[in-house]
């Protein structure tokens, strides 16, 4: 359990951490989630802040994905990792892919295609549509016992990711 | 290009809430269990399929929660209600005002609680993957909690310092659990492999909101 230490440190460590379990495995993609919080649906209980604080630790990182929280806007600007994150992985050929969150997990209203469409080209700007992947924010019942949301909804969301991804790959075919 | 997918988890059934109460509660044997599990994996592949998604995950059905569930699955840990955790915590009312404050039930959520020596006893999620990929011929995703949250949220310092002494010398051994996972997921052909690292937000934008964690 937390207590308080030095930022700095954690950071270093954590991408420490991860790339000591993943260098040198073959085969999967390798994608780094993070998000602001997911066990309720007030959002003003969940963390609040843009990806900016995490780029020491995330530059480091041999991740080949990063799968972020951006349909809250508690998470600021794509161009914040857009501008960082977008190259490649260090040491290697293979450009980093953004897993972009384009549906928040817990609110009962369904992102509309056209909404889903808006966020993913604020993303092209900085990334390819191959480096894109489009996803939800967060897990819909990552406690099981606090599900943030009901399956009809969850169902509808996706729904409209995908719809989302196939009118994108008609236009920038 | 523009793939798609989730992130991980689905919402429970009523049915696969009971199952995992049972389970937990050792009323109904692992078999019984995986058969609920199963039924509820089913569907939930079928709904990404209908829906069109591009790669597939299983929902999490069969996990307590997203890190907790390690305790099935890995000696030396005990899943540990945050209430029960509050007799290990020096500063009791300052943690049940974060619960309180922080919306956190704390009976209903659970921690990975290191009170042994670490290893695998099964894999974490390798069974997983093979059942998901029985369903779909689409490509899998497969999420495990990150080296960074199992690093601070098993230890407890009245459990786990006698066993490792340092957080570190935990974080080694927690590293070479996931590293051995990620072989094995890749030696089965997992197609993605997503860890889970919310706690980083947590370490660099609590303190600017005046808050702590409970992970």
């Amino acid at each position: 359990m937390a207590t308080r230490r030095d930022v700095g440190e954690e950071l270093k460590y954590a991408s420490e951490l991860i790339n000591a379990v993943i260098d040198g495995v073959t085969g999967p993609r390798i994608g780094l989630h993070i998000c602001r919080g997911n066990w309720s649906t007030k959002e003003e209980v969940l963390l609040t802040g843009d990806y900016r604080a995490l780029l020491p630790a995330l530059t480091n990182m041999r991740v080949h994905q990063f799968v972020l929280e951006y349909a809250t806007p508690r998470a600021g600007e794509i161009a914040v990792v857009g501008r960082e994150l977008s190259g490649n992985v260090p040491g290697m050929t293979r450009p980093r892919e953004l897993g972009l969150g384009v549906v928040n997990p817990r609110t009962t209203t369904v992102e509309t295609v056209e909404d889903i469409m808006a966020k993913a080209e604020t993303a092209l700007e900085f990334y390819t549509p191959k480096q894109l992947f489009l996803n939800t924010d967060c897990g819909f019942g990552c406690f099981a016992n606090r599900c943030v949301n009901v399956e009809e909804v969850a169902a509808a969301k996706i729904k409209n990711i995908a719809e989302a991804a196939r009118r994108l790959r008609e236009k920038y075919a | 290009m523009f793939t798609t997918t989730q992130v991980g988890s689905w919402p429970r059934s009523k049915d696969m809430l009971r199952a995992l109460r049972d389970r937990r509660l050792g009323k109904i044997s692992r078999a019984e269990f995986d058969r609920a599990a199963d039924g509820e994996v089913r569907r939930t592949v079928r709904i990404q399929e209908e829906a069109g998604l591009d790669v597939i995950v299983d929902g999490e059905h069969r996990r307590d929660n997203f890190y907790s569930f390690i305790t099935e699955k890995v000696e030396g840990t005990r899943l540990m209600s945050l209430a029960e955790m509050l007799d290990e915590v020096e500063d009791k009312s300052g943690f049940e005002e974060m619960l309180s404050t922080l919306d956190v039930p704390a009976s209903a959520i659970r921690n990975p609680t290191c009170v042994g020596k670490l290893s695998r006893r099964e894999p974490l999620a390798l069974d997983d993957f093979k059942f998901v990929k029985s369903l779909t011929d689409k490509p899998v995703k497969i999420t495990l909690p990150g080296p960074y949250l199992l690093t601070r949220s098993m230890w407890v310092t009245n459990y786990t310092k006698k066993v490792y002494g340092t957080q570190r010398k935990m974080g080694d051994e927690v590293v070479r659990i996931l590293r051995e996972e990620l072989i094995d997921l890749a030696r089965a052909g997992c197609e993605f492999v997503q860890f889970d690292e919310p706690v980083l937000t947590e370490a660099v934008m609590s303190e600017d909101c005046g808050r702590r964690t409970f992970m």
